[in-house]
This record gives structure tokens, C-alpha cells and sequence, in this order.
């Protein structure tokens, strides 16, 4: 044993401090404390989904003339979630919808994820250009529409610049077009969504320790090879974040896009909550509208957790 | 080639001067610490060498190739981080073997290499285990490795031994003094810790506001301070200083220190320097290099305190302006409140102008 | 006025043992020093007696009286954090006063109370200024006040200078030393810093795993360490301790580099530990006994010379007076005083002379 060799020894030991435990009678004493609240956050929540599940197990309709406690009169033993499995447009719809997330929700990844990477750094008026960029996200949805709508008209200013562009006349009909108006749909989602997606990655680009970037750029890591050593890994977590939030929007368009195009031409820009809304007015079976949420909302939840354990995975790899 | 000359560097950040005209050659092969408190410039100078700020005005060289304008990952330096910046979702051996894979070097190469650097640090048994969650003094030699595995020229740490614990430090300025003497590199080591320069560095740049104050070797910091700044920054306890006017004596010039009484006579060099210092001068020795003396010598002063630290007693004497240290032998004899009489020993006083703080040489 | 004493105390953190079965006493007006390397118990020692913890077993006493069950409230101890705290937005006089404002106690009283801690700790002249424009001693003055005017029994401090630089440490530690003396009060001290520890404690218990190892002033125990564990926490740069073996009337370590005769020495001796101010150094001739050491690190520190050095594979260091002229790779004969030499056996328990 020599002098120097003796500290060496216990040098693999992690640093840990052994915090006291709380004790549990605080525990308890702020779950008393909080009980009342609780139980109504858990009523308000609670109280629709069982009404909800309730009627989707019924024919009932505002149209029926009865209260709807009393629905159970018209109890229809799951023939609602049955029509759902053979209900064409509500599949074309979920394509539709699944077609918009497919579409947009990368294009806004990698819009916002260079945009956040060009906004990690200083560059001169900085400031006024982060204020543009996440200017459309503070547009009220349905304004947001609107705007679009005048945009894609095919007197609008989309066909006028065109026209500037190519030295010709276009005069292409963009909302009235199955093709075109999805495009337009998605544009506008685009439009209104990447500075979301921009911000959150913005968060967790700027999360990355600056000395890490440094000491990587100092044993010769180029600007990409840091980006998937360094900065990707540090931004999984809010990767999926960013991404699931995205995800979930999605599944929920709606206003732009009925502003726009009402679903139409005809249901070419039909998505499912345009769908589910038309359905609602118009046809009014209300038992048949709550399946289908409810359906949905068992998909999403399924979709949900599973991210999230992704997301609990990825952070335990890094603990 | 991998000497480093740093040429008139200036280095503002808007109205702030972080360094002031820093003019500083490093030797290849050479060990420089840059010691200073916090806030002397110290880590501005080695971002710059790094490539990681921009010089304000002048220039650094490598060798004879001027660095404006190559970026810091093409200018071949390790670096070691205050806080090791390493890379804690990987691996302590990707933390290693990091640069020699973003270099794309064979496989075979980077597997005997980092088997190399990890038996050397010994840090093999530790390979697989995730870099977080390890303890700071294994962090340590993983920033240490990840770059000495590069097999840089130019080796720069920032305060690297500033984390870890005082037992392991000890051991750790050896290990890191010796592995310098082995590689030769040129290293640059920035600290704010006396005893980390004096007992590594083949010289010590003491800065401070931004100035370069003295550069030499430890001894030559420590025994001819070039001002009363290097004078209480070096050592521990610092050097004694005691403002004062020379006096005519008969027996030759002293200095009156007031309070503390006539000091010694100084020798004639010293004494024709003392007589030149319009602001009176501050008379300085090391607290080791002091004896107690009988009554009728030396300085006269109260003992304030006696601090035994194992090896070694420090008597404080004194107060404010005529506060006073000796190091002495555990067999120091002295009582809380009666009178000690100190006087530095033979050829131990350094005398400072008062007006300056600039090293009065009487020779 | 308080004697503040463990008898027999645990405290564990569900299967981690914090305390184990700690007994000391600490004196009235005693500056005594907790010291261990981290997670050895100090801080849960401090909660101990502050009441923020009940032992598991054993009784915590203050002034003889066990105080298990009295709530930290009414113990009338005083706790100076680490960080100091001091409130920012309030200058230092209303930063001593506020214990009393907060304890409704009458104008008055708080005015004779601010004075006498103001005198005792020399703040008169800083009372006016807010925390930001005062030095760390200052602070830390200020902070004692601040837990003065409560006129507790005992101050607890915990590692309370450890965020200054080494140079303020240096400078703080005496004077915390000056303030405890002056204001004549009980005072426990956390630190991981030896030097520290040694400067300023009157007597230092030496925690290892929660268990108290030895206790006493800290130069009985840099000069008669119970242990080899005590041996090495205590000393920078800290004792050497070399296999030792024996031959025919004398004990030989580091390679036959270090060979004393020794009679009186221990039968079951298995390791002997030299301090390094303890080793003398200097070069081979051929005429010393033994062999030769070589000459690994020269560090010098100015007043003193720090010389590690490499005998059969075993590095051993020295603590030189002054700036000897001694170079690396050097061969060097290596000596000490027999009377300085410590020895340990196989438990790394010190072995007293026979």
C-alpha cells in the first residue's frame, strides 16, 4: 500500500448523497389536503366520458324527444362500434387525416428543427425575426382560415404571384380541386404549426451544454457528425415531445380547414373531426358520433402511452 | 512548432477589457500555468489560444503560424473543461475513443489506443459503465484521456483539479506534472490555485484585472515577486507586508513601521532603493523565512492567534495594517496576548514601493 | 451556556446506517469540529442535535438533559448554513434584527441586543450596508450575528467557508476561530477541509460510515492517529503507510529503501506509517544503509518542497523545509527519526510500542 495508491482506491464509488427520506405523515397530510380538488378535477373529467359512453351505447338523438338519462330506452347493444368498422367515409376520413399528419408533422420537424438550429446562434436582428416566425401561431385559428381561403381563391394572390412568376396567366382553381385543396390545406397547416415545433426544439436545442458542443468541436467533430453524437441524442426526449403534441393536433384539424374547404370538394378534405362535426349537425345521431370519439379517444390514449414510454426509455438510458 | 506567442492580445467584450496587451511566449514542450483570482483574464487568454473567442487586437502563433482564422477544431489542441464537459449519454469509453472515431481512424487503432489511455488513467475497469453518475474524480481523468488520446501538441486545462477532492488532488498534480514530463506537450493550465501552479508549472503567468503581473518559474515568483499583488497571491500564507518610511539609523537605514516598530537594517543596495521611494514603501518577507528573535529585535507584536496545522504552526501576530505571519516548527512556544518579537531572516526582505506596489530590486 | 452530548446515538436511513452508535460530550464554549470524508454522518450528526432528526437508538442531551423528544423550537440552537443566507433586500442591521422583529420581542430589548452582538462581532461600523456590498468575512460575521441575537446555547455551523476561495479560507477560518472565543459560545463545526478542521477545532471527533473512529485535540490526534483510516484524513500531504517487514531487530519498508532499528516496535506489526515532515532526504553516496530511492516529483511550494519518490515500486512522499536542490530522477538515501514512526497490524489498528 502506498501512499499514492491508497485514495485511487476508492475513486469508482458515484458521488451520492443519501437525502432523508419525507416522512410520510406529510405525505398523508397533503393528500388530505388536496382531496377536495381532486375530486372534482376527477368529476369534471370523469362526469362526460361516462355520459359520453353511455349514449354511444344507445340510438339516442336530440331528435328522439327524450331526455338523455333516459337514452337507455333506446339501448342498441353495440351496433354503433359495429356501423363504425363498415362506415366507408369515416375510414376515408382517418386516411385523410392520417394523410395530413404524414405530411405535415415532418415537414414541420425539419422546418423547425433548422430554424431552430440557425436561431441557436447570434445573427443580427435575431430578435424581430424569431418575433415573424412564431408570429402564425398566435393567429386565431379560424382568422388563420379565412386568410387562406382569400389566399387560394383563383382571383387570390397565390395565383397572382404565380402569374408574376411564370409571365402567364394561372388561374388554377386551388379549394375547388381534390388535390389542390389538400395541398392548400396543408399548407396552411404548415404555415400555422412549425413555429410550435420550432419553439419546443429551440428549448431543447439551447438545453445542449455549450461545452459539450466545444469540447466535441475541439477533438474534430464536424457541424454534423456533433449534431448526431451530441445534439440529437440530448434532444430525444423532446423529439417526441415535439412530436407527439404534433401527432395529436393533427388527429384534431379542424377549423383552418373547415374554413377553407368545409371537408369539400364534395369529402376530399374531409377529416375526421370535419367528419365527426358534420355528422353532429347534420345527421344528429348522437350515439353513433359518441362511438366514434370515444374510438378515437381509446386509439389516441393507446398511441399516447406508448410514447410516453418511449420517452420514459430514452431518459432511463441516459440516467 | 507547437510553442505558442501570444503578440499584443487584447480581448473586450463591449465596454469590458477582459485583457489588457498580454504579450507571453510559450516554450514547446513548456508547462504554464496562468494563475490569477477570478476575473484576471486568466480563461479569456485560453479561449483565445483555444480558438474558442476572437482576440480583440494582436495575434497568437503556434510555432510560427498565426491562428486568426482556424477554427478551434482544426487547430489540434486538447482541452480540458472546469466542469469536464463530458459527453454523459455515452459511455465512459465513447467519451474516450470520441475523437479518434469522429476522425474516422481504423477500427483496430481506435481500440488500442483507448485501451492504452484507459490502463494508463486507469480507468480500463470503468470502460462500459455509462460516464453519468460517475464520480467527479473519474470525470476528471475521462476529460483528461478524451483528450490526451488525440495526442494533441498543445494540452490546455481549465482549472481541472478545481472539482475534485483535496486528498485526490494531491495525488492528481503529481500524476498530471509527471505524464507532462512523459509526453512533452505543450500545456497551458489555468488555475486560481497557488499551490496547483507552484507545485506543476515550469513557469507561472500571474495575472490579474487583465494584466499580466510576473512571469517566471515558481521559485522565481515566490522569492523576487515582482509586485505586492504576486507578493500575497503566492504562497500560504501570503508574504508579510508592512507599510513603512526609511528611517536613518545609526547603524545604517531601517524601516519605521510604525506600530510595529524599526525593522532590521537593511543592507546598502536596499537601503539606497528605500530612500527612493517617494510613497514610502511596504516591507515585505515570507512567513517562512522569519524567526523569532529576543526583545530589542525585530518587530515587536502581540500574538493574536497560534493555528497548529499538523506539519507545521502559524503564529499570527498583530492586527490589521501590522498583521504579521510565521510559519515555524511544531515546537513553537508562544502565548495568546503577550509580545512576540519576529525578525525575517538574512537575505529575506523584498521591499515594495508603497505609492506602486512595484518591487523596489536593491540589486 | 450548554454541553451538548451523544450518548449511544443511531439514526438510519432505511437500510443505510447514518449514525452508529455515537457517543461524545462537547464542552460549554468548545469548538468542536465533526470531520469525515462525505457521507460519513456530519450533516445528520448536526440534525441530530438541531432536532430535525430523532435517533433511532441513544439519546441526544443538552445540558445533561436528554432532548430526543423536544421539538427543534424550544432548543434554542443556532444554525449558520453554508451558504450563509442572508436575506439580499435588507441591509445588515435589519438582517440581525430579524429573528426578534420575528419573535415580537420588545423594542428595547432589540436594541440592547443588536449593540451587544454588534460589539462582540465588529459590525457596528458595516450594520448600514446591504449584504451585497460586504466582504465574504463580513457575511459571515453578519450571519453569526444574525444567529447571536436569538443568544442561543450553541451554534451549529455546516462547512459555513467552504464556497470561499482558498486565500479568504485562510483568512476566515481565524477569524471564526476570533468570533467563537469573543462571543463565548458552544460551537460545532462541519467540515471536509482537514486544515481547517485542525486550525480551528479544540477538540475533533474523526467519523468514518456514521461511527466516531477517535476523538481529542487535533494535534494528539495528527500525532498518535488511532487508525490508519485517521492516519491518512489528517495531513497534507498526508502520512505515509508502507508494508513493513522485520529482520533481525529492525523494520524494513519501501523496498528496503527505509530500514530503522528499532527494538521497542510492535510484535504484529504489518504496516508503518512516517509523516512526510517527518522524512529526511538526501543524496546517495553509497555509504547509508540500504538502498536508494528515486527521485519521482519535485513540487515546490515556496516555504516548503513536496518530494514524491519511488522506492521498489512504492511512492512515498517528503516534506522538505525551505527550496532544496533536488532533482528528478535523482538517487536519494532516506532516513527518520525512530521515535516518529507509527505502527499499524493487519487492521490498520496503531500498535503501541512495546
Amino acid at each position: 500500500m502506498t501512499a499514492t495508491a491508497a485514495p485511487l482506491k476508492d475513486l469508482s464509488q458515484p458521488m451520492s448523497v443519501t437525502a432523508p427520506k419525507p416522512q410520510d405523515e406529510g405525505r398523508k397530510l397533503g393528500f388530505r389536503l388536496t382531496l377536495p380538488a381532486q375530486v372534482l378535477v376527477l368529476f369534471i373529467s370523469l362526469f362526460p366520458l361516462l355520459m359520453q359512453l353511455y349514449i354511444s351505447l344507445t340510438d339516442w338523438s336530440p331528435l328522439s324527444g327524450m331526455a338523455w338519462p333516459r337514452a337507455w330506452e333506446m339501448w342498441n347493444n353495440f351496433a354503433n362500434y359495429t356501423d363504425l368498422i363498415s362506415d366507408n367515409r369515416l375510414w376515408s376520413a382517418l386516411g385523410r387525416t392520417l394523410l395530413v399528419m404524414v405530411v405535415c408533422v415532418p415537414v414541420e420537424f425539419l422546418l423547425g428543427l433548422g430554424l431552430a438550429t440557425l436561431f441557436a446562434d447570434d445573427f443580427p436582428g435575431k430578435r424581430i425575426f424569431y418575433s415573424i416566425l412564431i408570429m402564425p401561431m398566435m393567429v386565431v385559428p379560424a382568422v388563420a382560415g379565412y386568410m387562406f381561403y382569400m389566399l387560394f381563391q383563383s382571383g387570390g394572390p397565390v395565383n397572382d404571384i404565380l402569374s408574376s412568376l411564370l409571365g402567364t396567366p394561372v388561374t388554377v382553381a386551388w379549394l375547388s380541386d381534390p388535390v389542390l385543396a389538400m395541398i392548400a390545406v396543408m399548407v396552411a397547416d404548415i404555415w400555422q404549426w412549425t413555429p410550435l415545433m420550432f419553439l419546443i426544439l429551440l428549448a431543447g436545442l439551447v438545453g445542449v451544454p455549450e461545452d459539450q458542443m466545444r469540447a466535441a468541436t475541439l477533438l474534430g467533430a464536424g457541424p454534423w457528425q456533433r449534431f448526431r453524437t451530441i445534439v440529437l441524442p440530448r434532444m430525444k426526449t423532446i423529439i417526441i415531445i415535439a412530436l407527439a403534441i404534433r401527432v395529436i393536433e393533427c388527429f384534431k384539424i379542424f377549423d383552418t380547414l373547415y374554413i377553407m374547404t368545409g371537408g369539400g370538394p364534395g369529402v376530399a378534405t374531409e377529416t375526421i373531426s370535419v367528419y365527426i362535426y358534420k355528422i353532429t349537425t347534420q345527421d344528429l345521431i348522437w350515439g353513433y358520433v359518441a362511438a366514434i370519439a370515444l374510438a378515437i379517444l381509446v386509439v389516441l390514449s393507446v398511441a399516447c402511452v406508448w410514447a410516453m414510454k418511449r420517452m420514459a426509455r430514452a431518459q432511463g438510458d441516459r440516467a | 512548432m507547437s510553442a505558442i506567442r501570444l503578440e499584443h492580445l487584447v480581448k473586450q467584450f463591449g465596454a469590458f477589457t477582459a485583457l489588457k496587451t498580454m504579450d507571453l511566449t510559450i516554450e514547446d514542450g513548456e508547462f504554464m500555468a496562468l494563475l490569477g483570482p477570478s476575473g484576471c483574464g486568466k480563461s479569456t487568454t485560453m479561449n483565445m489560444i483555444a480558438g474558442m473567442e476572437r482576440p480583440s487586437e494582436g495575434r497568437i502563433l503556434f510555432g510560427d503560424r498565426d491562428m486568426a482564422g482556424v477554427p478551434m477544431g482544426r487547430r489540434g489542441v486538447g482541452f480540458v473543461f472546469q466542469n469536464y464537459a463530458i459527453f454523459t449519454h455515452m459511455t465512459v469509453r465513447q467519451n474516450l475513443d470520441y475523437g479518434l472515431r469522429m476522425g474516422g481512424r481504423p477500427k483496430a487503432e481506435i481500440a488500442s489506443r483507448t485501451k492504452a489511455i484507459a490502463d494508463l488513467l486507469q480507468l480500463s475497469d470503468l470502460l462500459d459503465r455509462p460516464a453519468q453518475g460517475l464520480s467527479v474524480n473519474i470525470l476528471q481523468r475521462v476529460a483528461i484521456g478524451r483528450s490526451a488520446v488525440m495526442e494533441p501538441a498543445i494540452f490546455l486545462l481549465d482549472e481541472p483539479l478545481s472539482n475534485v477532492d483535496a486528498a485526490f488532488r494531491a495525488v492528481m498534480r503529481t500524476e498530471l506534472k509527471h505524464l507532462q514530463r512523459q509526453f512533452r506537450q505543450t500545456m497551458v493550465y489555468v488555475t486560481h490555485d497557488q499551490l496547483e501552479a507552484m507545485t506543476m508549472a515550469d513557469r507561472i503567468a500571474v495575472m490579474d484585472h487583465g494584466v499580466l503581473q510576473q512571469v517566471g518559474t515558481p521559485l522565481q515568483v515566490y522569492n523576487d515577486p515582482a509586485n505586492t499583488f504576486v507578493a500575497r497571491f503566492i504562497g500560504a500564507p501570503g508574504m508579510n507586508l508592512l507599510k513603512g518610511r526609511p528611517v536613518e539609523t545609526p547603524q545604517g537605514v531601517a524601516i519605521d513601521l510604525g506600530a510595529a516598530g524599526i525593522s532590521p537594517v537593511l543592507p546598502p543596495p536596499q537601503a539606497a532603493a528605500a530612500r527612493s521611494a517617494k510613497a514610502g514603501v511596504y516591507y515585505g518577507f515570507r512567513p517562512e523565512q522569519a524567526h523569532l528573535v529576543s526583545a530589542g529585535q525585530g518587530l515587536a507584536l502581540p500574538v493574536t492567534f497560534v493555528e497548529r496545522i499538523g506539519a507545521r504552526s502559524i503564529l499570527h501576530l498583530g492586527n490589521g495594517d501590522t498583521a504579521v505571519k510565521g510559519v515555524f516548527e511544531n515546537d513553537l512556544r508562544a502565548t495568546l496576548g503577550e509580545t512576540a518579537h519576529i525578525a525575517p531572516i538574512g537575505e529575506a526582505v523584498r521591499l515594495f514601493d508603497a505609492g506602486s506596489g512595484a518591487a523596489l530590486r536593491g540589486h | 451556556m450548554a454541553e451538548i452530548a451523544f450518548r449511544n446515538v443511531t439514526k438510519r436511513y432505511g437500510k443505510t446506517l447514518a449514525v452508529d452508535d455515537a457517543s461524545f460530550t462537547v464542552a460549554d464554549n468548545e469548538f468542536f469540529c465533526l470531520f469525515g470524508p462525505p457521507l460519513s454522518g456530519k450533516t445528520t450528526m448536526l440534525r441530530l442535535i438541531l432536532g430535525l432528526e430523532t435517533p433511532d437508538e441513544g439519546e441526544v442531551l443538552i445540558d445533561g438533559k436528554p432532548v430526543n423528544h423536544v421539538p427543534p423550537s424550544a432548543r434554542n440552537i443556532a444554525m449558520v448554513f453554508q451558504n450563509l443566507a442572508l436575506f439580499p433586500h435588507m441591509t445588515a442591521e435589519d438582517n440581525v434584527r430579524f429573528p426578534l422583529v420575528e419573535r415580537q420581542v420588545p423594542p428595547a430589548q432589540i436594541a440592547a441586543r443588536l449593540a451587544d452582538a454588534a460589539a462582540k462581532l465588529h459590525i457596528g461600523h458595516i450594520l448600514h450596508k446591504m449584504p451585497a456590498q460586504l466582504s465574504g468575512g463580513e457575511r459571515q460575521r453578519v450571519a453569526i450575528a444574525r444567529a447571536f441575537v436569538r443568544d442561543p446555547a450553541a451554534f451549529l455551523m455546516d462547512d459555513p467557508i467552504s464556497a470561499l476561495d482558498a486565500r479568504l479560507r485562510e483568512e476566515t477560518r481565524v477569524e471564526l476561530k476570533r468570533i467563537q472565543r469573543e462571543a463565548g459560545r458552544t460551537l460545532i463545526y462541519v467540515t471536509h477541509d482537514q486544515e481547517e478542521a485542525m486550525s480551528v477545532a479544540d477538540r475533533m471527533a474523526i467519523l468514518e460510515h456514521g461511527a466516531i473512529r477517535q476523538i481529542g485535540s487535533p494535534a494528539e490526534i495528527y500525532d498518535r492517529p488511532a487508525s490508519t483510516y485517521v492516519a491518512r484524513l489528517l495531513g497534507s500531504p498526508m502520512m505515509n503507510i508502507l508494508p513493513a517487514t522485520r529482520t533481525d531487530g529492525r523494520i524494513e519498508a519501501a523496498g528496503g529503501a527505509l530500514r530503522l532499528a528499532l527494538p521497542g516496535a510492535p510484535g504484529q506489526a504489518t504496516e508503518l506509517g512516517v509523516r512526510p515532515e517527518d522524512l529526511r532526504v538526501r543524496a546517495w553516496d553509497g555509504s547509508a544503509e540500504g538502498r536508494p530511492a528515486t527521485v519521482f516529483e519535485v513540487e515546490p511550494l515556496g516555504g516548503f518542497t513536496v518530494v514524491t519518490l519511488d522506492a521498489g515500486g512504492t511512492r512515498l512522499r517528503a516534506l522538505l523545509r525551505g527550496q532544496p536542490d533536488i532533482r528528478v530522477d535523482a538517487q536519494v538515501a532516506l532516513a527518520c527519526d525512530p521515535a516518529r514512526v507509527q505502527f499499524f497490524g493487519a487492521g490498520g489498528q496503531t500498535l503501541a510500542r512495546s
